[in-house]
């Protein structure tokens, strides 16, 4: 009896989640598919965003996460892997590191935002521009990564460590061949949490790579991430629904596009290295 | 064990490199930064910053200029009407673009009037209720009154349509009326002008308040709602236009001196008949009057 109850209690929480999910996905699709189209994709926006498309958005969305990936994907797996692998867990030193990378994991974006204007716009003077919001978006995404790679790391089993020095494989080799490949869903895992978050990111990228919807022709043009420009037309444009979600269905194909291709680069990652090794 | 120490020394090389190249690339970035804040002295870039009202139609404003001036660039950023004017100040911007007059401390810089925004109340055309004091549409929206018959109508429950927060309609209709969104007992809330009209011209009992033009505009093509006139003005496009109408607000572009050059262009420009198209489209009163 207890049982029954215990799983229908599940099934109740799957289902709601399943239903509140489902009915927000019905919803986008519903009221965007009608706007989509092949030049939906590939035209500027006309009219404040209502009619033409969102090419440039999309470009300049696709050139702010590729800079805040470029900096955060070494940066941060270099980061966790000293934190796995080379340092004491009890040492001081290291505790309030990740107390640290902690807290920053879970500060409101705009605290970013602000720092991000302050820092990279205004200190630096790269002013609005897709550099700044990229910079800010690896801020943002820095700790995540960080976080859960090391945590990925920290799972492996020690005694594949014992394992690899008994045979006197070196630490290169083994951190390579054996432990990130292990790491990979965790770091896919983290990766994909970070840059969910850095898609969904909108105050912290009106202030730094701004607004502007024309096609930016470098890094140190402004460029407006689709966030914002769906924040925009919901908010500020009168008639702009339709077109705001279009734009969300856009986003959302892009956020599912790049989680379907690192779960099958990190699938692939460890199908050639661990299963080898079995 | 030293292979291993190599590929520590080789990750912090790396590391390195690639912390020299961003900010290698941050630098050309800053080079360039200040390349172009130097154009900007030639008048060829622009930069404007602030209300997130006047943002969209600026936009649009500065695409058509610059299909006209070759070599121009007009970058438009949003933030408020606040940061508008701090940024027009600061230098940070070439215009800033503020939804609302400049307050007595900011009497140091100059506006331009591009636009007037105004909002009214709209009811159901079947509504016989044909004028309604500040007082009452207070006691309406903070559930005092809440049949059409406590004010001179059928008996009716009255359905109360606000604005969404954040929406710079509600703020003005909450400052005309000295409430606060909180005291506000609203039935529906809802997002645009557009959904707004939806809503009162499908509700006998409805009252809501959307842009004047909007509703112009849509009275005019046959949707049941009717204006209500506000402190006795009627609710137009005229009376917003000679400022005569007590809810509306300037859309202004603030300089920090006088301005010359590319800027008195685009000012000027902004203010021309040219844009008129533009300036309706997001239903605000273009002030330029027509060569006719």
């Amino acid at each position: 009896m207890i049982d029954r109850c215990f799983t229908f209690i599940i099934w109740l929480t799957a289902g709601i989640v399943f239903l509140a999910f489902g009915w927000l996905i019905s919803e986008v699709v519903v009221q965007g598919v009608g706007k989509l189209s092949w030049s939906f994709l590939t035209d500027e926006p006309a009219r404040s965003g209502r009619e033409g498309g969102i090419y440039p958005i999309i470009v300049s969305t696709l050139l702010i996460l590729g800079t805040a990936l470029v900096i955060v994907i070494p940066l941060g797996l270099g980061s966790a892997i000293w934190l796995a692998e080379f340092t004491k867990k009890s040492s001081k030193r290291v505790q309030s590191t990740r107390l640290i990378l902690d807290v920053l994991a879970g500060v409101p974006s705009i605290v970013f935002g602000l720092f991000g204007y302050a820092f990279f716009c205004g200190f630096l003077d790269l002013g609005f521009s897709i550099l700044s919001g990229g910079l800010t978006l690896a801020c943002m995404m820095l700790p995540i990564l960080i976080r859960t790679t090391e945590a990925g790391l920290t799972a492996v089993p020690n005694d594949w460590r014992r394992a690899g020095a008994a045979l006197g494989v070196s630490r290169t080799t083994l951190l390579w061949q054996v432990l990130l490949p292990y790491a990979s869903p965790a770091i896919t895992a983290g990766l994909l949490l970070s840059i969910g978050r850095a898609t969904a990111e909108t105050a912290a990228l009106i202030f730094t790579s701004g607004y502007v919807d024309r096609m930016p022709e470098s890094l140190n043009d402004s460029g407006r991430a689709l966030a914002v420009h769906i924040y925009d037309l919901s908010m500020n444009v009168v008639g702009g629904d339709k077109a705001a979600y279009g734009s969300a269905l856009v986003l959302i194909i892009m956020v599912v596009i790049i989680n379907l291709s690192a779960n099958a680069l990190s699938e692939f990652w460890l199908e050639k290295k661990i299963n080898r090794l079995q | 064990m030293r292979l291993f120490s190599l590929f520590v020394k080789v990750t912090t090389a790396i590391g390195g490199s690639v912390g020299v190249a961003t900010f290698l690339v941050m630098l050309s970035g800053a080079t360039t930064f200040h390349a172009t804040t130097l154009h900007a002295k030639e008048n060829t870039r622009l930069v404007l910053t602030g209300s997130s009202t006047v943002a969209p139609l600026a936009l649009e404003m500065a695409k058509r200029f610059e299909k006209s001036h070759p070599g121009v660039r007009i970058d438009v950023q949003t933030g408020g009407s606040s940061r508008g004017v701090a940024d027009a100040r600061a230098g940070r911007a070439d215009i800033g673009m503020a939804s609302r007059s400049l307050k007595q401390s900011e009497s140091d810089l100059f506006s331009y009037t591009i636009a007037l925004d105004g909002i009214t109340i709209i009811l159901n055309k079947d509504n016989p209720v044909k004028t309604l004091s500040n007082d009452q549409i207070r006691n309406i929206y903070t559930g005092n009154i809440k049949n059409w018959n406590q004010v001179g109508g059928r008996d009716t429950r009255i359905t109360v349509v606000n604005k969404a927060e954040g929406r710079s309609t509600l703020e003005l209709f909450l400052h005309h009326l000295a409430l606060k969104n909180s005291d506000i007992k609203a039935s529906v809330v809802i997002g645009d002008n557009q959904q707004g009209i939806k809503t009162v011209s499908g509700n006998p009992g409805a009252i809501g308040y959307v842009s004047v033009g909007a509703a112009e505009f849509e009275a005019d093509y046959g949707t049941p709602i009717k204006l209500l006139p506000m402190g006795g003005v009627d609710a137009t496009v005229e009376t917003i236009k000679h400022r005569r109408f007590p809810l509306s607000r300037p859309l202004n572009f603030i300089t920090k001196q006088k301005p010359h050059g590319m800027i008195e262009k685009f000012i000027l420009f902004a203010q021309s008949t040219v844009v008129n198209d533009l300036i309706e489209e997001q239903y605000f009163v273009s002030l330029a009057v027509p060569l006719k």
